[in-house]
Parts: C-alpha cells; sequence; structure tokens
C-alpha cells in the first residue's frame, strides 16, 4: 500500500547506524526540535533572570527579608518537575507557555541566591570609598555592586539554564515540544533505541555547551581575572 | 528607591504581560495561534500517526491551519484538555478506554451496546461528538504462525480448543492480573486452558510466537510486526474482549465553528482497516521514519480519500 522510497533494511543495522541513518532522514525535524528546546529553556530564565535579579538586589538590601524569599523559592525547587507541571497545567492549560512558567519558577532560586550572595559579598571598604566619592544609591547599584557581582551572578544563571534544558525535556508531555517528543517518540516505538538517542544526545549537549559557554563568560565577567591597564 | 520600585514594576509587567499573551517569537508554530484547529493525541506510533492524517484532511480540504499536540499523558488528558479548550480535535479514543476511562462506566463487551455507550456518554457528560471508527480496532488479540494456522485450520479462538492442552501461550503480564477481561476471566468464557502460560512483557511476544518460543501469544491487534511475521489474528468470537474501536471526537461548539470538520471526520469513517494501520505502525517502527511522513505518504496514496464520501473540494493547501 505505502510505497516510500529508499527505506533500508534497518532491521541489520546496529543502533549507531540507525541514529545516523535517522539523523540524515530527520535532520530538519530535528534541529527544529533543538531550536524550539532551546527557546523554552532561555525564554524562561530570562523571565526568571528579570524578575530574580531585582529581588536579589533588594533582599541584600534588606537581609531580615533573605530568609523568607530565599526559602519561598527553595520550597518552590523541591517540587518534582512533573509535578509542578501537571499542578501548572491545571491553571494554565497545557502548551509551550506553562513549560516556560515551569522553567521560571525552577530558576527563580539560583539566581536569586547567587545575586544575593554576590552583593552581600561587595567589599565594605569598597562601598565606603564609593559613598565617599558622593554616588548616589543608583550609582552604587549600577556602578559598583552590579560589575562586582555579575561574575556570581552569573554562576546562577548557568545553574538555571541547566535545570532549565533538563526541565524542558518533560514539557512533551504537555504537548510543548522540543526535544522531548524525540526521545517520547522512541520510548514508543517498538525500536526504537536509536531515537532515544537522536534526542537525547542534542539535550545533553545542548546542557553540556550552555554550561560551558556561560562559565567561560563567568570568568571573563570576574572583576579579579580583569589585567590592570 | 523610586528607581528600584520602577524595575521592579516593570519586571512584573513583563512577566504578566508574557504569562497571558501569546507565542513568544521563536514558539509561534502551534498551540497559541487564534483559529487554528489543535488535534490533540496520546504518545504511541499509532495515535501520533492518526493525529497527522487528521491534520493532513485538514489541510487538504480546508483554508484553516491544523496543528497537533502529541505526547499527552493519557486518554483522560487528552479529554480535560478538550473540555477545558486548550484543543480542538480528540484524533483518537478507544471505545473500551473512553468507556472505563473518561466516562467512568464498567467495561460493555457488547461493540455495538459500547459504541452507543460511548456516543450518547460524551455528548451528555461533555457535549462531545464521538465519531463512528476509523475501520479498525486496537485490542487484544490471539496470534499465531501462518503454518499452526492453517495446520489446523484455526480462525476463530475457540478453534484452539481442540489443541490447547498441547499448546504454550506467552501472554502480556498485565493480563494475567486483570479483572474482567484477564485470564481469569477467560477461563471461565473459552472453557479451555494452554499447556503452559508465560507471561511477559508485551513487546516480546510477537518475536516469541515467530521464533516457535511460544505457540500463540497475545498481542496487541493493531502491531506493525503482526503484518511483518506474517502472523494470524484469531477471531475473538465469543466476544470476550470489550471492543476498543479507534474514533476521533471533536466538541459539537468546535463543529458549528467549523463545519467543515464534520464531513472530513466523515470522510475518514471506516477508512482505515487494521492491515492498514498495521502497516503504518511496521513502517514508522521498523523505519525510524517520522509519524508525520508516514500520515502524509499514507494520505497521497490514498488521495485523501477524495473519491469518498461526502464529497469536498480540496483546496489543495499543504
Amino acid at each position: 500500500m505505502l510505497n516510500i522510497e529508499g527505506l533500508d533494511e534497518l532491521t541489520q543495522m546496529n543502533t549507531l547506524q540507525q541514529l545516523i541513518y535517522y539523523v540524515q532522514q530527520n535532520g530538519s525535524y530535528l534541529w527544529e526540535q533543538f531550536l524550539r528546546h532551546f527557546l523554552i529553556s532561555i525564554y524562561g530564565v530570562l523571565f526568571a533572570a528579570i524578575v530574580a535579579i531585582p529581588i536579589g538586589f533588594y533582599i541584600a538590601r534588606h537581609s531580615k527579608l533573605a530568609d523568607w524569599v530565599v526559602g519561598a523559592a527553595n520550597v518552590i525547587q523541591t517540587i518534582p518537575s512533573l509535578a509542578m507541571l501537571s499542578l501548572l497545567m491545571l491553571g494554565f492549560g497545557i502548551g509551550v507557555n506553562t513549560v516556560i512558567i515551569t522553567v521560571f519558577l525552577y530558576s527563580l532560586l539560583p539566581i536569586i541566591k547567587n545575586t544575593y550572595a554576590g552583593v552581600k559579598n561587595v567589599d565594605n571598604a569598597l562601598m565606603d570609598a564609593a559613598k565617599g566619592m558622593g554616588m548616589t544609591r543608583w550609582q552604587l547599584t549600577y556602578k559598583v555592586e552590579l560589575p562586582m557581582a555579575l561574575s556570581v551572578i552569573m554562576a546562577g544563571l548557568r545553574n538555571a539554564l541547566v535545570v532549565a534544558i533538563g526541565v524542558t525535556a518533560i514539557g512533551t508531555f504537555i504537548g510543548a515540544g522540543g526535544l522531548g517528543d524525540i526521545i517520547q517518540r522512541g520510548v514508543n516505538a517498538s525500536e526504537g533505541g536509536a531515537i532515544i538517542l537522536a534526542g537525547a544526545i542534542p539535550t545533553a549537549l545542548m546542557a553540556v555547551t550552555a554550561d560551558l559557554v556561560l562559565a567561560w563568560l563567568e570568568k571573563r565577567l570576574d572583576p579579579s581575572s580583569h589585567k590592570r591597564r | 528607591m523610586r528607581l528600584k520600585k520602577r524595575v521592579k514594576v516593570a519586571a512584573l509587567a513583563s512577566t504578566a504581560v508574557f504569562m497571558t499573551a501569546c507565542s513568544l517569537p521563536g514558539l509561534g508554530a502551534g498551540l497559541t495561534e487564534e483559529g487554528n484547529i489543535r488535534i490533540a493525541t496520546q504518545s504511541s506510533t499509532e495515535m501520533v500517526i492518526l493525529g497527522y492524517i487528521v491534520q493532513g484532511m485538514v489541510n487538504h480540504y480546508s483554508e484553516i491551519n491544523a496543528d497537533v499536540i502529541q505526547n499527552l499523558g493519557s486518554s483522560t488528558m487528552v479529554n480535560q484538555a478538550i473540555v477545558q479548550g486548550d484543543a480542538d480535535v480528540a484524533a483518537v479514543s478507544y471505545t473500551g478506554t473512553a468507556l472505563t476511562g473518561e466516562l467512568g462506566m464498567d467495561p460493555i463487551t457488547d461493540p455495538d451496546e459500547a459504541r452507543e455507550a460511548v456516543t450518547d456518554g460524551f455528548e451528555e457528560q461533555f457535549n462531545i461528538k464521538y465519531y463512528p471508527s476509523y475501520g479498525f480496532e486496537n485490542t487484544y488479540a490471539f496470534l499465531v504462525t501462518q503454518e499452526l494456522a492453517e495446520e489446523h485450520d484455526l480462525v476463530n479462538v475457540s478453534d484452539l480448543e481442540s489443541i490447547a492442552e498441547e499448546l504454550t501461550a506467552g501472554v502480556d503480564n498485565s493480563w494475567m492480573e486483570r479483572e474482567g477481561d484477564g485470564y481469569r476471566a477467560f477461563l471461565d468464557t473459552y472453557q479451555f486452558d494452554f499447556e503452559t502460560v508465560y507471561p511477559m512483557q508485551v513487546g516480546l511476544v510477537y518475536d516469541a510466537v515467530q521464533s516457535g518460543d511460544m505457540d500463540v501469544v497475545l498481542g496487541y491487534s493493531t502491531d506493525g510486526r503482526i503484518a511483518s511475521y506474517d502472523l494470524v489474528l484469531l477471531e475473538d468470537d465469543l466476544n470476550f474482549f470489550p471492543p476498543y474501536d479507534a474514533s476521533p471526537s471533536v466538541p459539537f461548539e468546535i463543529l458549528e465553528e467549523h463545519p467543515i470538520l464534520d464531513d472530513i471526520l466523515a470522510k475518514l469513517e471506516g477508512a482505515i482497516d487494521t492491515d492498514m494501520m498495521q502497516e503504518m505502525n511496521y513502517i514508522a517502527d521498523e523505519y525510524l521514519l517520522e509519524p508525520a511522513t508516514v500520515a502524509r505518504e499514507f494520505l497521497e496514496a490514498n488521495n485523501f480519500f477524495e473519491d469518498s464520501e461526502p464529497y469536498l473540494e480540496p483546496v489543495g493547501g499543504e
């Protein structure tokens, strides 16, 4: 009935050959899902950064609040991701936005914590000197605290992004797409080992690459690594 | 401090926008686009293929865009997505599952009664139209090799009775313990037992019977390996297993909005028989083809069912 050309006898191939064959056949689809996966993770972390970095600065100034805020973020972190996804699905429905919200929530803790720690650890002498120069509150934040804390904040973002890539993979269960779709397809196929790898390897690669790139950025931003001119 | 506050307000505003807003750049395709028909389906190869078949048909006969939401965890989740308005079409439900799952009723083994109960139940409880079957069912089925079937002239399950004492049977683990349509109930209905019954993982039974390790096995009727191993599917002549006919379903509200959807799904009624479904499953699984590709090839091979009732003018959109 179906007359599809170029079907090789796949049952004779080993998993690695099957994997290569699958990637050749479905390269553009794979790339599409890869990009989608990456974007979902990035958006979630980005929105979390927009909210969490100001919160981190705020609680660094109001230490009484710090325990409460970090505690709350901690509680969010302890909810298993599949449970969180299902919970949010009840409110936001299925689809990609719910996954982004999930990623957002998981990213809050590492970013808040690191921003808090980074700002707290800015040398008091430095702050005093800045104040002595007549800097306003805003200038202090913008010209002293932020540059000094940036590498630590970056470490938080790095943490968040790696977690995010993992969380996005299970977003497939609420119809968000991404590489999880491919993994899930492999799990359901009768001989799907190669398909699972085609989804899992890019996911792992993405996480490792994101980690390396952000680690490099973190290093670049570390004020102590700057050479004096 | 004023500035800080402003920053915070901006942050809150932007998150609020993103939470309620539709699509972010790069993620546009799909779920949130207004006016699109959203087809929800679960994760097995067969279910995803059917999702893409419905999508292909909608794209062929209408100007409406259709998206497939795949990999939803369970049939109840698909149903919930539809009831909540997150999806418009359930690509496939199986009578037996719909009856005990979504409707929470007791299993009914008579196919016509079961279908009627589901059709009525969906209309009353969810205001959803439950369509007639695509033309195949995916149920438990006893399978034997071609040779054994010819040797003993096997067509129905009851034909096994005379030789059952010499046969080894491989069955799905979970079937052994199932109430209602499990092993014990089977003994009651068919009144015979096999020499030995080996419970195993359901994915293994096809190979087990083909290689001769087992004489008869209990598998799923649309598995692609039935076709590729040339196995014979024995008719459940005593209607022991509840029917698992595959059908799409759509809320009446959506049908009012898109009347053409009703005609499109009517075209698919009875259009896919068990052999076709087995072949599609087989090709997708064995040749690592994406279900979307298999669905497209299938529709093209059948000319999008242009000749079957009701007549629809193809708009040719891809």
